[in-house]
């Protein structure tokens, strides 16, 4: 229990951390919020005057203050670009995007772990060096290298998905499924190939373990053995390794989304970007940093709840 | 019960011959191996690490294959309980999956790893029952309740919804040799069952081996490299090397008069527990092929000088943090009021079970861990108030070696670069100096010169000790500590290595801290014993004092634990439940009360109580 009020002190120190970042760096970069207002072509004393109404002219730690009790009381603030408020705008697009990463990783997670355990249990033969090869294709070749072959393949050429945009999943769930089958599969196949070397080196390590030649001396079956005894003692290291990798995912989300069209938070954070939406960047960035963050920390539950030893030492 | 001589064996095996695929082609791990065991018999295979011993455990279980073995020859007949006899090298994988763990049940070394952290005792015990005797799951618990009032644990109600971490080494091995008797194997395999553990616990595991043997008529295959379990434990007796069957025959037969030389070699290098009474200094060991030395140096025998180290009041303590800001919330108290001192060109041993606080006295000594209190002088050293420039002056003085010669190597670096490296770092040599001093110190190990250049795994465990006592030679110290340097060992690589570090003693002068849990070991070489127990030592002197004499009650179930390696001293075999250690943690701020001692003689000293 401790370790867990330990776990969310540090969480929450950290997400004050991610704000100073975000929030210093955003407002060194060049722009300025009241010409992206206004326009290039204002003129001075309107600029003044708005800079005033939107103390950009108060110190930056007041700045940051009220920015942090605006997030905190649910007041992010408006998008310049988008001109509509910033909470409901992410919300949305960070629900698209939950949408192909939740399906990148269920689809990674689904292929990686048989086919680890398989070349685990197949160590040093031919099922082994053949998985071997294809995960090191997978990582070798960037992702949206994959988005773009799958695109070809599987909406120029057989014409199954669409090959861009987004549908809402309150409105059409089946449609914003398969706008999302399509970038979950190009940025999961990489995930797919490093989860399955974690878990192929994982298993391998306790296939040797002297528990497992006791789970055969009892006269246990293999299935038993290594579907039971074993993965049990895997599940944690790898998907401790997959939490990290939510982190990538949310990086890579931003040329995935932009290859096919999909406005989620990875689209939304490139756009913010480019037209120097620093409001939209910052609280984007932000909201990201605490999304990964959460998954890891729910990935440690998981954790806990599968290895009786660390319940205990913590 | 003695062994049912008019009964059919229950496992006989013929000629059997097993090899394993390698990258360099099929390598034979058990040549031509043939033994049989009847019920109610104790069958031990003895033989030292590659001997083909486990393979040939392993074999019987056809698990042999799991690690890439074959049986490529050879009969392995079994009379299963219906009296059918069929050969274990040709059954098909179902048939086996029905025998394992049913008709023949395996204990294994490793108890801290043998049960799977993730599963509940209780899981553990049940899915064998209930895949085998097809019990209920309720009929599987109350079943496998039983068997851990069998094997004796306490609390077993509990136990059964605990997982395997939260129970102790000793208990752990109780568990897993209820798992392989829960469905009450015609045949128990019992590989090194006891190797990883306490005297006093192996005393226990032995003893509750053979009652299940009595019990149960079973036929039992003990594997082991230890003569002394091997003398307390067998009817019969297989001598294994290099995957062949040396000697075989019964036990009193095998230690009284030994027919080769394989088997003499390997009963001289076992050190007895006993057999230094009268004598006055540390003797070698036997090694076959050299004449027996009479005694070891004229300084051994001298009266102590003047102390090389001294340690007074020495207490270590670790603290235990909790909560959520990680305070120090208790502290284990590791070594507690401990003091001894140490002659120059002495050995003092401390010994005592795990836990016991030998190695952390011996890593405080060298501030390997921070003391929290006491004194420790070396050779005018103050040792715990030396600063950091002064300590690493110092530490030329006081080297270590430690137990696992596999772990304690640098394995990408050549042997020749591993030992200069304390030569370099005192700025002792340089130059073509380093290589002159290397060789001379491979010399001095007796290892050959042309392993310089070599990397540590060309070499095999004994050789890497060797490289290790050869880098703490290299600045010339005063004081070595070897924390369990042969506990790794084979007994004749062990017999060896314990005669080149008398040697070495006796040219050198050396003074050395022997931490070790091997009584026999330690009779044989030291000046100077310690017993520790929870942190304290509780009794100390001349080894003949300790051993012929043992005053303290901790010292004396020490002695009657260890087991003798010959077969007409055995002990008695009731159960023995020795008292489990008690924690030493405490509360911060708890100040135990000093270690006060009662001289029995002049420098046998025993630990008050209090």
């Amino acid at each position: 229990m401790s370790y867990i009020l330990r776990r969310l002190l540090s969480i929450a120190l950290t997400l004050v951390l991610i704000s100073m970042i975000t929030f210093g760096v955003t407002n060194i970069l060049p722009g300025d919020v009241a010409m992206m207002v206004l326009g290039t072509q204002s003129n001075p004393t309107a600029l003044a005057g708005l800079r005033q109404t939107l103390g950009l002219n108060d110190p930056l730690a007041l700045q940051y203050w009220r920015w942090v009790v605006g997030m905190l009381t649910g007041h992010f603030g408006n998008s310049l670009m988008f001109k509509v408020p910033i909470g409901p705008l992410l919300l949305q697009k960070m629900t698209a995007s939950a949408l192909i990463v939740v399906m990148s990783m269920a689809l990674a997670l689904a292929c990686a772990i048989p086919l680890g355990v398989w070349s685990a249990v197949h160590r040093n033969r031919w099922q082994d060096s053949t998985a071997a090869s294809a995960a090191l294709l997978g990582i070798s070749l960037p992702d949206f290298f994959w988005g773009i072959v799958m695109i070809l393949i599987f909406a120029r050429t057989l014409g199954w998905l669409p090959s861009s945009g987004f549908t809402d999943p309150s409105v059409n769930f089946i449609a914003a499924l398969q706008h999302a089958l399509l970038p979950a599969c190009a940025l999961g196949l990489g995930l797919m190939a490093h989860l399955t070397r974690i878990t192929r080196s994982t298993m391998t390590g306790i296939l040797n373990q002297e528990f497992i030649r006791v789970a055969r001396a009892k006269g246990l079956d293999e299935r038993t053995v290594i579907w039971r005894y074993a993965l049990a003692n895997a599940i944690g290291p790898v998907m401790t390794v997959a939490g990290l990798q939510v982190g990538y995912l949310f990086g890579s989300i931003i040329v995935i989304e932009s290859l096919f069209n999909y406005t989620g938070m990875g689209w939304v954070t490139y756009q913010a970007l480019l037209n120097r939406d620093i409001p939209l960047i910052e609280t984007s960035v932000f909201v990201i940093a605490t999304v990964v963050m959460l998954v890891n920390f729910l990935v440690d539950l998981l954790y806990l709840a599968v290895d009786p030893r660390l319940r205990q030492s913590r | 019960m003695m062994a049912q001589l008019d009964l059919p064996p229950i496992i006989e095996v013929s000629n059997l011959r097993v090899a394993f695929e390698t990258d360099g082609g099929p390598v034979v791990g058990v040549k031509d191996v043939s033994f049989s065991i009847r019920p109610g018999e104790t069958l031990c295979v003895v033989g030292e690490s590659g001997s083909g011993k486990s393979v040939t455990s392993l074999s019987l279980m056809r698990l042999v294959e799991f690690g890439g073995g074959r049986i490529t020859h050879g009969r392995l007949a079994f009379t299963r309980s219906n009296g059918e006899v069929i050969d274990l090298a040709q059954t098909d994988a179902r048939t086996m999956q029905a025998i394992r763990g049913n008709e023949i049940g395996m204990i294994f070394q490793e108890p801290m790893t043998s049960l799977n952290p993730v599963f509940t005792i209780g899981r553990q015990l049940e899915d064998g029952l209930q895949k085998h005797k097809r019990l209920s799951s309720e009929a599987a618990r109350a079943r496998a309740l039983e068997l851990l009032r069998q094997v004796r644990i306490p609390e077993p109600e509990r136990r059964l919804r605990q997982y395997p971490h939260e129970l102790s080494g000793g208990m752990r091995q109780r568990v897993v040799i209820a798992i392989a008797m829960a469905c009450e194997p015609r045949l128990l395999i019992a590989d090194e069952p006891t190797t990883a553990l306490d005297v006093t616990i192996q005393a226990e595991i032995l003893a509750l081996i053979d009652r299940l043997k009595r019990e149960n008529g079973m036929a039992v295959l003990f594997i082991t490299h230890d003569m002394a379990v091997v003398a307390q434990m067998a009817d019969r007796v297989v001598v294994m090397h290099r995957g062949e069957v040396v000697e075989a025959g019964p036990v009193a037969d095998i230690f009284a008069a030994p027919t080769k030389d394989y088997t003499r070699a390997l009963l001289a290098a076992v050190p007895k527990l006993g057999e230094m009474r009268g004598k006055l200094a540390p003797e070698r060991m036997r090694v076959i092929g050299m004449e027996p030395v009479v005694a070891i140096s004229a300084v051994a025998a001298e009266p102590p000088a003047q102390p090389l180290l001294s340690v007074r009041h020495l207490s270590t303590r670790f603290p235990v943090r909790g909560s959520l800001l990680r305070r120090t919330v208790a502290k284990v108290h590791a070594v507690e009021d401990v003091s001894f001192s140490l002659a120059k060109g002495q050995t003092l041993s401390l010994v005592g079970e795990s836990g016991c606080g030998k190695s952390t006295c011996g890593r405080s000594i060298l501030r390997l861990v921070e003391a929290e209190a006491g004194e420790i002088e070396l050779d005018g050293w103050d040792i715990r108030t030396l600063s950091v420039v002064d300590l690493r002056r110092a530490r030329r003085d006081m080297q270590m070696v430690f137990q696992d010669p596999y772990a304690s190597l640098n394995p990408y670096r050549r042997l020749i670069d591993q030992v200069a490296e304390p030569l370099q770092n005192f700025g002792i040599a340089s130059g073509s100096e380093i290589t002159d001093r290397v060789a001379a110190l491979f010399d001095r190990v007796e290892l050959p010169r042309n392993f310089l250049r070599r990397y540590p795994h060309e070499l095999s465990g004994g050789q890497r000790q060797r490289v290790a006592i050869a880098r703490a030679l290299a600045p010339s110290p005063k004081l070595i500590v070897a924390d369990e340097s042969v506990s790794a060992l084979d007994v004749s690589v062990q017999a060896q290595v314990l005669n080149l570090l008398m040697e070495l003693q006796a040219d050198l002068g050396i003074s050395f801290l022997f931490i070790s849990h091997d009584m026999a070991v330690v009779e044989r070489v030291s000046h100077q014993v310690a017993v520790m127990y929870l942190g304290r030592v509780v009794e100390i002197g001349p080894r003949a004092a300790v051993f012929e004499d043992p005053r303290h009650p901790y010292t004396r179930s020490l002695l009657s634990a260890v087991p003798i390696a010959d077969p007409s001293q055995r002990r008695p075999r009731e159960d023995q439940n020795f008292r489990p250690l008690s924690s030493p943690i405490f509360p911060v701020g708890h100040s135990p009360a000093p270690s006060l001692y009662d001289e029995v003689t002049p420098g046998h000293l025993v630990l008050a109580e209090f």
